[in-house]
């Protein structure tokens, strides 16, 4: 009853499949099953579409609009990304956005993964570094500002009065100095966020095999070759999931740069993300802010496509 | 078949909870011609900021039908805020025009209803700010203008004479670098001037002849940089760098005692004067002298002098419903007219109509100063405004402030600086 039948080159019935009642009764169980999925992710799906998805659309008309928020808004084509082209302001934007990311990637990576490995243990009070470690992600940001600016403050500041006993004549300027008001912003955003991606780290460590390190180190390994060949491969997952959010949270950095420095001195800490604040919200030129936003879109999604094929290759 | 019940009331109440999310469509009012009326005024910080509960009651009292409610927002965001209520439909019946750099960002998106009908006393001042292709677009109720706060105190004790209003900018970074030697065991220095652009650059611009920032020149601001770094260079003011690592305040500065001068906008009179009622700040006499000027032309208690300043205005919004329009121009006529200007000065706020009676309502509030100086200093100046009303002032401000931060934190020189926001003016706003 199960199976048909059907008649072979011989010309004798042969069983070839489920009957179609049963075809029948599966998927209608297939399609049950998927409605009941549907209804639970409905609310989450809901408040996605309605709240993110829908104004990402939105965004991609009103780039090719000019609209002040209160007038209608005008259809101009291509005309806002030529004139992002030649915008001066956008390209020391951009420039700003990379030489951040760039410096924050890896030190914040090598500093969270060595955070990671160091508190990876069980001895007593380790927890209590760990939260430590945790704290200034969970902090005001105001706060953060207030306190760093004060600490990084050029001639009264600890920081440079511990340089100068050190033997500096001239410590650098800091937060008052174009030059030095980014490597002072990529310091804090990666005290910051070590313990985000530590906490990541910590995680993805507790899935490396123990018995590949036993049998490594059965073998003579030191604790260095143990690291990169039997810890970094287990870590991949995790690598690659932390590698993707920094890229970008990176390039998307705004509320730390705007209450540290407000872009300044002049314009040495403005990134695309204040840029499209400012165009947006101070001088009322939305349609130009979606252009610019719809810039900085595209370029986390290139990197991150990149990213996405080269782990497939990597671990294929 | 329990899964079937239990999924069916899932989706039901997805689609309740969708349904109630949608917010419920705001309160439309009632129109009831004739009858009494309500109308919403947008203002902020209205627990410090008393002029808006005073309007409100004043207006209440002449006309009984009309109830005026305020409608508070965050001060530090207050365009930003409203901008997004009034795109989305629900601002106030009158938008208080906090900044001028604004009014035409409102206009042009047809949010301002013409006023250029409503009735204003004669000699009222800042009315030019709310002027667009000739017709007016907010009435102003309050004109503020930049003078030096001093403190007699701190003079006495470092032996040097009180101002007299002849003084030039060379002059006051004279006396600055010397009230900051005599002052300096205190510790005390001589003057103290805030990080906002506007400290230099709204001299600069309203006092050098010519001057324009939407002509895209700024070369007018290098003398007047150039003079301010060496204030810093000589001890005479905080720097810069410092006042920001440190957050200092110029209510702090100046009520503490810690600045012997303090060029400031003249609402921080009636601050100082609450301040020092409260003991936040400490007790000193302390007087008001006028600004500093351009050159000895427009020194001195005959002369004019020239400062800067922005008055503060009402404007209507384009939604409001017929029934209520007359009254909201009537409050607009009520802010702007003697008896308005006469509750105000009470308080210690600036009004926009700022003649003999006012000036002496103003200086009866007890704790203010007394001397014949101060009194000038409030009442008589040319006042130019600080932010020309045009739809390109925000974007040229904006370009000045990284001028400002870029130069006075020392990372670029002043004439590489004007050039950079020259080019950037050219590049980015357009000088059509």
């Amino acid at each position: 009853m199960a199976t048909t039948t059907a008649t072979d080159i011989a010309g004798t019935d042969v069983a070839v499949g489920p009957s179609p009642s049963l075809r029948r009764r599966r998927s209608r169980l297939a399609r049950r099953n998927a409605l009941i999925g549907w209804s639970f992710i409905l609310p989450n799906f809901l408040g996605f579409a309605l709240l993110t998805l829908v104004p990402i659309v939105v965004l991609f008309y009103m780039s090719m609009t000019n609209w002040n928020v209160f007038g209608t808004a005008n259809w101009v084509g291509l005309a806002n990304f030529q004139r992002l082209v030649g915008d001066g302001s956008f390209r020391i934007a951009l420039f700003n956005t990379l030489y951040y990311s760039v410096l924050h990637i890896p030190l914040t990576f090598v500093v969270a993964l060595g955070l990671a490995l160091l508190l990876n243990s069980k001895l007593r009070g380790v927890a209590f570094f760990r939260t430590a470690a945790f704290f200034p992600y969970i902090t005001s940001i105001v706060a953060i500002a207030i306190v760093w600016n004060l600490l990084f403050s050029p001639d009264y500041g600890p920081i440079n009065e511990i340089l100068r006993a050190f033997g500096f004549a001239n410590p650098p300027g800091w937060l008052t100095s174009s030059d030095w008001a980014m490597p002072a912003v990529v310091i804090v955003s990666t005290w910051r966020d070590m313990g985000y991606y530590m906490i990541l780290f910590l995680a993805g460590l507790q899935t490396v095999p123990r018995e590949l390190h036993e049998a490594a180190r059965m073998d003579g390994a030191n604790a260095i070759q143990r690291f990169f060949n039997v810890t970094m491969p287990s870590l991949r997952p995790t690598t690659f999931f932390v590698t993707v959010m920094l890229t970008i949270n990176s390039f998307k950095i705004f509320d730390l740069i705007l209450v540290m420095t407000e872009g300044g001195p002049g314009q040495s800490t403005l990134v695309l993300s204040q840029f499209i604040y400012t165009k947006g919200f101070e001088e009322s030129q939305f349609g130009y802010a979606s252009a610019a936003s719809v810039a900085l879109f595209f370029l986390c999604i290139t990197v991150t496509v990149a990213q996405f094929l080269a782990n497939k290759r990597r671990s294929a | 078949m329990k899964r079937k019940f239990v999924a069916a009331a899932g989706v039901a109440m997805v689609a309740t909870l969708a349904l109630a999310a949608c917010s419920a469509s705001p309160a439309t009012e009632s129109a009831e011609a004739g009858g009494p009326v309500t109308l919403s005024v947008s203002g902020w910080s209205i627990a410090t900021t008393p002029e808006f509960q005073l309007l409100a009651d004043g207006f209440e009292e002449k006309y009984p039908d009309v109830t005026v409610e305020l409608k508070e927002y965050d001060p530090v965001n207050y365009n930003t805020l409203l901008t997004a209520d009034l795109a989305a439909g629900s601002g106030p019946d009158i938008i208080t025009q906090k900044e001028v750099k604004f009014v035409s960002t409102f206009q042009e998106g047809g949010q301002l209803v013409d006023v250029s009908d409503v009735e204003l006393p004669e000699g009222i001042g800042g009315t030019e700010a709310y002027e667009i292709d000739g017709a007016s677009y907010a009435v102003p109720y309050r004109q503020d203008s930049w003078v030096v706060y001093y403190n007699k105190a701190l003079f006495d004790e470092a032996g040097v004479e009180y101002p007299d209003g002849t003084w030039t900018w060379d002059d006051y970074a004279d006396l600055e670098s010397e009230l900051s030697t005599a002052l300096a065991a205190k510790p005390a220095f001589g003057g103290y001037q805030h990080s906002w652009q506007s400290t230099v650059q709204g001299f600069a611009n309203a006092q050098t002849p010519k001057a324009d920032i939407l002509s895209g020149d700024f070369g007018h601001l290098e003398a007047y940089y150039k003079r301010v770094l060496g204030m810093q260079d000589d001890g005479g003011q905080v720097d810069f760098n410092t006042r920001n690592a440190n957050q200092l305040t110029y209510q702090g500065e100046f009520g503490k005692q810690k600045a012997a001068m303090l060029p400031m906008g003249s609402w921080y009179v009636a601050t100082l004067i609450a301040q020092q009622a409260s003991g936040e700040a400490d007790d000193f006499d302390w007087g008001v002298a006028p600004a500093p000027q351009y050159d000895a032309k427009t020194t001195g208690i005959d002369n004019v002098p020239v400062t800067f300043g922005d008055p503060t205005g009402l404007g209507i919004n384009a939604a409001i419903g017929d029934d209520k329009l007359q009254a909201a121009k009537d409050f607009l006529a009520y802010a702007a007219s003697e008896e308005a200007a006469q509750a105000l000065a009470a308080i210690g706020i600036t009004p926009a109509l700022l003649n003999d009676d006012v000036v002496e309502t103003y200086f009866s509030v007890e704790g203010s100063p007394s001397d014949e100086l101060s009194k000038f200093a409030i009442s008589t100046h040319e006042t130019l405004p600080e932010n020309p009303t045009s739809t390109k002032t925000a974007a040229i401000q904006g370009i000045l402030g990284d001028l400002h931060t870029a130069v006075m934190s020392g990372s670029e020189p002043i004439d590489s600086a004007i050039k950079g926001a020259e080019d950037r003016v050219k590049n980015e706003v357009g000088l059509d």
